[in-house]
């Protein structure tokens, strides 16, 4: 877990870079989720790393529910 | 240079970034001096902005003196690298100029200090600023441009022909002027300015320059760079041709950075524009004073 938490004003300007569309929050698991691109962008000591390579792939079941 | 051409490894621009990132304010005087200008050059537009972007932040070196203008509320940075990003204060993100992760119409000012040169796409990433910025919004940006060491380029290239017989790219490319202005234009942005100036930096000898660089995390990231260490001997001889060629009497050598200055507000109804052909009401020939 982080220590530092993310500026709350900064997550409302934030879109998935590959998709331009809007990203869930997981403040449990301090991730970003884009849907569409199927990536979970890691908040690391507060600071969102919205690169691609450092993103982990959401993996879907057959329900089409994401899981973790 | 074509639009699709990938010059730079972008992977390398980053880790060259990462691996400077500790140790950079003992190198960032170049980064320092063009911020100063740039600084100044927002100074000369009497607006405030209220949410700014500061895209390529390197350790977040910008934001006191953005702070100290009093123009700027708010400030988000943004870099590449994550190392490099970790060290700047308040609100933080890491994302690749190539890919912008911002809504659009987020900021009122996007200001970017010598990091667009790194970036392939540079339209894509002017078109992506733009859109980033709210109408009648600014960007301001400080990349460098062609002339920038033209000297190592020159003793570096002429070493490796003498010494093994070919060549291979040793100093990253940049950007022209020309194209710049260009680029900004096709992007959308509107009273579109570009301006060019030289610096020249004097080095105690041409290792300490190339230390210097590779402390800023500017040392070549182009995809064609050989991938194994420049030989000795090629290298060596390459410096003493640098010495030869353009050092001074006193064994000092001088190393020119190009800096291109680019400047462009989204588009808003409120700004000056060209009126549309054919609306004009009065006759050329009436305000020439002949009928």
């Amino acid at each position: 877990m982080s220590t530092e938490s993310v500026d709350p004003k900064l997550l409302e300007i934030l879109v998935c870079p590959l998709t331009k569309e809007p990203l869930r929050y997981d403040s449990e698991h301090q991730e970003l989720i884009s849907e569409r691109a199927g990536l979970a962008y890691p908040i690391r000591d507060g600071i969102p790393i919205m690169l691609p390579d450092e993103a982990r792939p959401l993996d879907t079941d057959s329900s089409g529910k994401v899981a973790p | 240079m074509t639009d699709s051409m990938m010059v730079f490894d972008r992977r390398a621009v980053r880790a060259h970034r990462d691996r400077a990132a500790a140790t950079i304010a003992r190198y960032d005087f170049l980064l320092q001096e063009v911020a100063g200008r740039l600084i100044e050059r927002l100074e000369d537009v009497k607006r405030d902005f209220s949410v700014a972007l500061d895209l390529g932040c390197h350790t977040g070196g910008l934001r006191p003196a953005l702070r100290a203008t009093g123009k700027v509320g708010s400030l988000v940075s943004c870099d590449f690298s994550p190392a490099m990003v970790s060290r700047a204060a308040g609100p933080r993100v890491a994302a690749d100029e190539e890919a912008l992760p911002f809504k659009g119409g987020s900021f009122d000012l996007v200001i970017s200090l010598l990091s667009l040169h790194w970036v392939n796409d540079l339209p894509g990433t002017l078109l992506q600023i733009r859109s980033a910025l709210k109408p009648d919004g600014l960007f301001l940006g400080a990349m460098l441009g062609g002339q920038t060491l033209k000297e190592l380029r020159h003793a570096l290239a002429e070493a490796e022909i003498a010494g093994e017989g070919g060549l291979s790219p040793r100093v990253s490319p940049f950007a022209d002027v020309r194209d710049a202005g260009d680029l900004l234009q096709r992007a959308g942005f509107a009273l579109p300015v570009i301006d060019a100036e030289i610096l020249t930096v004097v080095y105690p000898d041409p290792l300490k320059l190339m230390s210097d660089l590779r402390g800023m995390g500017e040392t070549n990231a182009t995809i064609e760079r050989r991938k194994s260490f420049t030989r000795r001997a090629t290298l060596l001889d390459g410096l003493a041709r640098y010495r030869n060629a353009f050092g001074n009497e006193d064994g000092t050598v001088p190393a020119t950075f190009q800096v291109v200055y680019l400047s462009g507000w989204s588009p808003h109804e409120s700004q000056p524009k060209p009126l549309r052909r054919g609306s004009a009401r009065n006759r050329l020939a009436d305000a020439l004073g002949n009928s």
